[in-house]
């Protein structure tokens, strides 16, 4: 009992973590209805707490928040720091950049939709 | 012939009608306001229908108005706007308009982007807002068969608006008031009612017939006897006469003739080239849950179908008058919170209204009228908010115009001060309500009505010296007074030339109106 116990402890500092990176919005038209709406869906599938800054600013938005993301107005161009905090942030943080570097999957959709 | 069961009670609404007895459950204690917990979960539960309905419609639709769909489903999952509808119901809102303010800021917001592409999801906004408006009022009123007699002790003005009188019946209150509000509807859309029967026993099934001159309720009425009495209640000798509601008194003064409007569909049966429009329209009966005072688009449909319908005729409507005897389904307040007070205590209703009734405006000749003055600085508090709404629709480039802005007397405070009162545009009698406070009554109370007789004189002598006090602003009346044929000469002697009625009304009035002179005398020859 003690021992299961410890191993989910060990476990737990494993993943609980804080994490941050930056990535520059290359491509498309910013974050939009469609992006936002991928974006916010991605981030809300991690447990722990996600938040972007916009351009060196110090505002840290809702990473879940579809009216904080698409109100950030992020254009083509934007730094875009996402950082996260608790339970899969890492992995939270590497998914959420791999989706602003494939312009948030919009060639994709387009191409499956044509 | 056996002779049938009858009861002597009192007349409230004219006409006959005979049908199965439908008894009303004795209505349920006034709901305590939600608590802030509860709320949370109604808004929850809300937002999960909201969010059922949207999948239900993406799910035969085109890739296009998914992603739209989809995109409402995110805002309505969003744990920000949770947060901020959350801490407004934990800071004691209504679950409603938390929710209103909370969606408006945000369409405010993207209606003033410089992106035309966020400024395009300010609709889509708007229209979740609407869905999830509509869900929390949805709370369905509990109706009855179409043609059957309410046989209770009281009947709620919501659950009249909400039957379908189409098909005939009556209404046969244990209780009730021949002047309180159900009753007034009953006589504007002619269906037959009395009060005061005391408890009786029926059955159900039972056919009863109730006469709404004589008071008489017969119990027991075989159905061949049914067959044969007639289901007709309309008004009888409405003769549609097209002089847009411009009269002459015998002696050649000009007077006015509107109606009065309850709940919109009331102007459907009423031709508007018989009348100068409508004097007053009664918003509080349109509006009949704190959802549809929160509704800023419903609103503006109901009265762009008034204006609509009058056509360029001058249409007044009322701003809500609730609280007090006319609470508003889901809004708790003090009982001497009513009209313009509850309206100023509570300014996000005004201030949807008010919207509204600024986007409205640009479709018609509207004018506003405020309920319950009893003070210049009540007009004064009002026009502030109708300056910052307009303000604010400007800087959205919405369509809009700041109309006429007058004043309900109904107060005798603000009647004996009326040349004091110079911000209101306006002035309309409410008899209604002078003589309840003249004569210190309430008017539910079933002596007020024997009170309100009583009182004539005193109201009268009120209103003349108001008149005079109004100075060159317009005057008008829209109180039950107005619709009284016996009273016509008096209050055109006061000094009256708008008289605003009932749309059953109007034949009678016209009739009295055109056989007198303008002081009142009756003319030569009659």
């Amino acid at each position: 009992m003690n021992g299961g116990l410890r191993v989910e402890s060990r476990e737990g500092e494993q993943m609980h973590a804080s994490c941050q990176t930056e990535v520059e919005v290359k491509h498309g038209v910013g974050l939009h209805a469609r992006p936002s709406v991928t974006f916010t869906r991605l981030a809300k599938s991690f447990p722990c707490s996600i938040e972007v800054a916009i351009n060196g600013s110090d505002l840290w938005l809702n990473g879940k928040s579809i009216i904080k993301i698409m109100g950030a107005r992020i254009r083509k161009g934007s730094l875009l720091r996402i950082r996260a905090e608790g339970i899969l942030a890492e992995e939270a943080v590497r998914a959420l950049k791999g989706l602003v570097e494939r312009n948030f999957d919009e060639e994709k959709k387009h191409g499956r939709s044509a | 012939m056996v002779a049938q069961p009858k009861l002597k009670a009192t007349s409230a609404s004219p006409g006959i009608a005979t049908g199965p007895v439908y008894v009303a459950q004795p209505m349920p204690a006034v709901a305590s306001p939600a608590s802030s917990l509860s709320g949370h979960a109604a808004l929850g539960d809300a937002i999960d229908k909201a969010i059922r309905e949207l999948r239900d419609l993406a799910a035969g639709t085109d890739p296009e108005s998914r992603e739209i769909i989809e995109f409402q489903i995110e805002v309505l999952q969003d744990p920000t706007l949770m947060e901020m509808v959350g801490a407004l119901i934990d800071a004691g809102e209504n679950i409603e308009f938390a929710w209103v303010e909370t969606l408006d800021d945000y369409i405010r917001e993207l209606e003033c982007a410089e992106e035309e592409r966020l400024q395009a999801r300010a609709v889509d906004i708007l229209d979740v807002k609407n869905r999830v408006l509509s869900i929390l009022a949805g709370a369905p009123i509990d109706d009855f068969p179409a043609g059957s007699i309410y046989v209770g002790k009281d009947m709620e003005p919501s659950r009249f608006l909400a039957h379908d009188w189409s098909a005939g019946g009556g209404i046969a209150l244990y209780a009730g008031s021949a002047v309180g509000h159900v009753a007034l509807l009953a006589r504007s859309r002619s269906v037959p009612m009395v009060i005061g029967a005391g408890q009786f026993a029926t059955e159900k099934g039972q056919h009863i017939g109730i006469d709404g001159e004589s008071g008489i309720i017969t119990l027991q009425i075989t159905e061949r006897r049914e067959q044969l009495a007639p289901p007709d209640h309309r008004p009888v000798g409405m003769v549609s006469i097209a002089d847009n509601g411009t009269l002459c008194t015998a002696d050649g003064s000009p007077v006015l003739l509107a109606i009065n409007v309850n709940a919109p569909n009331e102007i459907d049966a009423v031709d508007a080239a018989t009348t100068a429009g409508i004097g007053l329209m009664r918003s509080e009966f349109a509006l009949t849950s704190l959802g549809d005072a929160a509704n800023e688009e419903k609103q503006f449909e109901i009265y762009r179908r008034l204006l609509d319908w009058a056509d360029g005729r001058s249409t007044t409507i009322r701003m809500l008058d609730i609280g007090g005897d006319k609470p508003l389904a889901g809004l708790a307040e003090a009982p001497s919170l009513r009209g313009i007070r509850l309206l100023l205590a509570r300014p996000e209703i005004a201030r949807v209204q008010a919207r509204a009734l600024l986007r409205a405006a640009v479709f018609g000749n509207l004018h506003i009228m405020l309920p319950m003055v009893m003070f210049p600085s009540d007009v004064d508090d009002i026009r502030q908010i109708y300056r910052e709404e307009s303000g604010e629709l400007a800087r959205r480039a919405v369509p809009h115009r700041i109309p006429p802005i007058g004043m309900m007397v109904e107060v005798p405070a603000a009647a004996l001060m009326l040349d004091e009162f110079e911000s209101a545009d306006f002035f309309s009698f409410g008899t209604n309500d002078l003589a309840q406070y003249l004569v210190a009554s309430p008017r539910e109370d079933a002596d007020f009505a024997r009170y309100q007789v009583k009182a004539v004189p005193a109201v009268l002598r009120l209103l003349t010296q108001a008149i005079k006090l109004a100075g060159s602003k317009p005057v008008s009346i829209c109180g039950d007074m107005a619709g009284d044929p016996s009273l016509t000469a008096n209050l055109l002697a006061a000094g009256i030339r708008y008289f605003s009625v009932a749309p059953a009304q109007l034949p009678a009035i016209r009739s009295a109106i055109v056989g007198l002179r303008a002081d009142g005398t009756k003319a030569a020859g009659e």
